[in-house]
């Protein structure tokens, strides 16, 4: 199936300056890097979503405590998505440089979405901030509105993602460009496309769980070693409770969506085609190591989790964050493998460049191609006809200047002539 | 085309870098690094004084710039990259290879900056008496921090204008330290500060009713005029005599203005600059709303103007002496001239001229070459085939493509076959005359017919 679609070429060739590094570390960078933003990203879309929510619980059952857990949530959401959106900047840089023939193609079959993106990030944005810097105002009567608001700007974050996932997804396949036709269509014309988006909420749900259990678990301490002066003991009595609570929605929220991450998990793997997902289930070492230890681990984090809610024990807090993050790192690199399993054949049949090709420009003014080894022969036999005593590079360099003044002049002149055709245009 | 194609056809697709880049531009110096500078000398000139209504103005200030930048300055910033890899992938592509590093380091330069500007925010209240200086030490490494991220930044634009030896050497260093690397970067940076006060004096002209504190306020911006202007003019002409003499020729025409009203136009805006410097000087207090809106709306603009003629005086570029600005490498001319610009073209579902399809073919050229910068029936009727082609013949056309470049220095040659030349005059009658809805299949087949 590969082959044959190999041979309705729509993959460009690749960009003539070469990739400025080591492949290898590139890969291992955008791994990194991707990790690293994503994660921030989970917190801010899980977070926003949970704000909503609790601020509804806290509406419905008339419970302050609930809508200072809400408070918090939308406070942070706004933190962390500006972290998010830096964080971004590497993994943008590194998928850009090293697959540029596939991602500009499938990022440019969805163009206009991909635009849409900053409109709906900008607003999305500005309505978080909105949200968060009006909660005290927008008490009583408005609370109704302000919930509005809030879920208007947590459905813009949770649409996003789609949008980046079709383009992720649409890379892997050149075979079906042809037949795309824009983003709506792409949601159910490729495959996998839904499976990674709920992958992609629970995951968001759980970071932000936990992130909302060690915020309180800090707030917990530095309560604790508060001086009377500071803050009363009725005070501190009562943000002990809210954070109790918050901790309990953080370590609840972890426990549901992480046990259906494994059914989800499944479901992707479903998703993918018979010989990709085989190498996940024996034929690849690597994948297959990565997948059971990935699914190990989530057991393990249950388990520790559940310990959390129990005990809130510093050992269990610890290894819940340690081995989440570790999934986290272990989740990326599988689906940086993933896209390296659905890419291999089409990378060998449409190689990268990874040497550098240098211009040269000749007296006549033609560009020359010339590798490195047989630039270094013509500077040497060019050397050569120079003085004795001249040094080389010096000398082919004035030469290149020579060449280079005297085209300037000429295309000066040239411009000169010109000109008035130009300040009539 | 190596990618497919969107198109804007009203707007233009160069228009849709333009005004995602202006509103960045505007943003990042004005507000990231402008607006940062001005607040975090208000809040030193407060602890100096001990004025906590100055200390407060900061404080409001820094609420402003953290909704700001971390919303529309952000996004607009990312967004550059956006719609440069949906318009103009070949050109992104390739800078995002030379400046791969740059852009890197500019990755963790960003993360810092943001992380500083949330501990600003977020710590007003944190350090009391004599420690508050902290804060305002946070401040201004957050300065410095905004600046940073200009000064890597800078370096690749430049090297857009004036790549310098990079096209012989292909060096990064080549293109970052590029010769107009250092005044532009000098230009930017005087810009970002007096872009600042432009924009924030009519808001606090009117929002601020005690004068005295107006009087305090003004008179810290007015120090900063004092360094900006005459830092932006003499920067400005150092920038002008490093650019090539055919970008400079440029100038003028990059503005669509004739030469007696660019004159004009300019004299005035300058006068009204060093009118409102002196006013902000000697009677901080008493700076008339109305003249702090006139310097609002000019300040504007004139970064708006300056973004776009360094935009357009690059032109037949996009990368100087490497790449055109419709994307076609100045090295692979001769092979599509050669072998055809279709046959190269992976994202063309067409790759050679025919009989059957000469129309369709037209549109790939079309698409590969002109839309960049050219719309069938947009706004700009400048750019408008509809309006330029308003008389021509598709034999007339063919021919003048052939010369373009020489006649017009700003347009870059025609990449291609004489059959794809002829195809994409075809093509541009066909549209300018019928609009871009025409059915082209339908008509491809008429000509095969006749």
């Amino acid at each position: 199936m590969i082959l044959q679609a190999i041979s309705t070429n729509l993959i460009p060739e690749d960009i003539s300056l070469a990739i400025p590094g080591n492949l290898g570390f590139f890969e291992f960078l955008i791994v990194f890097s991707f990790a690293l933003h994503i994660l921030f990203v989970n917190i801010t879309v899980g977070s926003s979503v949970l704000a909503v929510f609790q601020e509804i619980k806290g509406m419905s059952k008339k419970n302050k405590q609930i809508d200072a857990v809400a408070q918090q949530l939308a406070d942070h959401t706004s933190i962390m998505k500006s972290i998010a959106v830096v964080l971004g900047i590497a993994p943008l840089l590194l998928i850009s440089v090293i697959y540029t023939q596939y991602f500009y193609s499938s990022t440019n079959l969805i163009g206009k979405a991909w635009l849409a993106l900053l409109g709906i990030l900008i607003v999305a944005f500005l309505i978080l901030y909105l949200y968060k810097f009006s909660w005290e105002k927008m008490q009583g009567g408005k609370k109704g509105l302000h919930v509005l608001i809030g879920a208007v700007g947590s459905i813009m974050l949770l649409f996003v993602p789609l949008i980046f996932i079709v383009n992720v997804v649409s890379m892997l396949y050149p075979e079906m460009w042809a037949g795309s036709k824009g983003f709506f269509h792409s949601l159910t014309y490729y495959p996998q496309i839904w499976q990674r988006y709920i992958h992609f909420i629970l995951a968001s749900f759980a970071g932000a769980g936990i992130y909302l259990y060690f915020w309180n678990r800090r707030l917990d301490r530095k309560v604790d070693n508060m001086s009377p002066d500071e803050m009363s003991s009725e005070e501190k009595k009562e943000n002990k409770e809210i954070q109790k609570r918050a901790k309990k929605v953080g370590a609840t929220t972890v426990m549901i969506t992480t046990a259906l991450q494994l059914v989800a998990g499944t479901a992707l793997l479903m998703s993918f085609e018979k010989e990709i997902m085989m190498l996940y289930m024996g034929e690849d070492m690597l994948l297959t190591t990565l997948l059971m230890s990935s699914i190990l681990l989530t057991l393990v984090l249950l388990f520790l989790v559940y310990r959390l809610g129990k005990t809130d024990s510093k050992g269990a807090f610890i290894g819940s964050v340690v081995v989440f993050l570790v999934i986290l790192g272990v989740m990326g690199w599988m689906r940086h493998e993933l896209r390296e399993s659905y890419l291999g054949d089409y990378l060998e049949a449409n190689p990268r460049t990874t040497e550098k090709v240098l211009p040269v420009l000749e007296e006549d003014g033609e560009v020359e191609l010339l590798d490195e080894e047989e630039i270094d022969a013509k500077e040497d036999a060019e050397a050569t006809e120079e003085e004795a005593d001249a040094d080389s590079d010096a000398a082919v360099e004035e030469d290149a200047e020579e060449t280079t003044d005297e085209e300037a002049d000429a295309e000066a002149e040239k411009a000169d002539e010109e000109a008035e055709e130009t300040t009539e245009a | 085309m190596n990618y497919p194609v969107i198109e804007f056809p009203w707007l233009g697709n160069g228009m849709m870098i333009a005004l995602i880049a202006t509103i960045h531009v505007i943003v990042s110096h004005g507000i990231a690094i402008g607006v940062t500078a001005l607040m975090v000398s208000l809040e030193y000139r407060g602890l100096k004084t001990k004025n906590e209504q100055l200390i407060g103005v900061a404080r409001r200030l820094s609420k402003w710039v953290l909704i700001i930048t971390t919303t529309v300055g952000a996004m607009t910033g990312v967004g550059i990259w956006f719609v440069t890899s949906v318009i103009q992938p070949d050109s992104i592509g390739s800078l995002l290879r030379i400046f791969f590093w740059a852009w890197f380091a500019e990755w963790i330069v960003f993360i810092t900056e943001v992380v500083l500007l949330i501990i600003y925010y977020y710590t007003w209240d944190t350090w009391k008496g004599e420690k508050r200086k902290i804060h305002n030490r946070i401040g201004m490494v957050l300065g410095v921090f905004g600046w940073l991220t200009a000064m890597i930044i800078t370096g690749i634009l430049s090297a857009k204008l004036t790549p310098g030896k990079w096209t012989e050497t292909l060096s990064f260093w080549n293109a970052f330290l590029n010769p107009t690397y250092v005044p532009s970067l000098a230009f930017r940076t005087f810009i970002a500060v007096l872009l600042a006060v432009s924009l924030i004096s009519l808001p606090l002209r009117i929002m601020i009713k005690d004068a005295k504190l107006r009087k305090e306020v003004f008179k810290v911006f007015s120090v900063w005029n004092a360094i900006t202007i005459p830092g932006i003019l003499i920067s400005g002409i150092w920038y002008l005599l490093s650019i090539p003499d055919e970008a400079a020729d440029l100038i003028i025409w990059a503005t669509g203005m004739p030469e007696d009203l660019f004159t004009i136009l300019h004299i005035v805006g300058l006068a009204l600059f060093l009118i409102f410097a002196f006013w902000m000087a000697v009677k901080p207090e008493k700076v008339p709303v109305i003249l702090t809106f006139a310097i609002f709306i000019t300040s504007m603009a004139f970064i708006g103007e300056f973004e776009g003629i360094r935009e357009s005086v690059r032109k037949p570029y996009v990368i100087y002496n490497y790449m055109y600005a419709n994307g076609v490498a100045a090295q692979d001319l001769d092979k599509f001239k050669e072998e055809g610009y279709l046959a190269h073209s992976a994202a063309s579902p067409i790759k050679e001229v025919t009989a059957d399809n000469q129309l369709e073919a037209g549109r790939e050229l079309y698409k590969g070459q002109c839309i960049t910068c050219h719309t069938v029936d947009g706004w700009r009727t400048k750019r408008a085939f509809a309006d330029r082609l308003d008389g021509w013949d598709e034999e007339g056309l063919a021919g003048y493509i052939a010369t373009l470049h020489e006649t017009r220095p700003f347009m870059p040659p025609f990449a291609g076959t004489d059959e794809e030349r002829e195809a994409l005059a075809a093509y541009l009658i066909k549209v300018s005359n019928e609009g871009i809805d025409t059915d082209l299949t339908q008509a491809s087949a008429e000509a095969d017919n006749k």
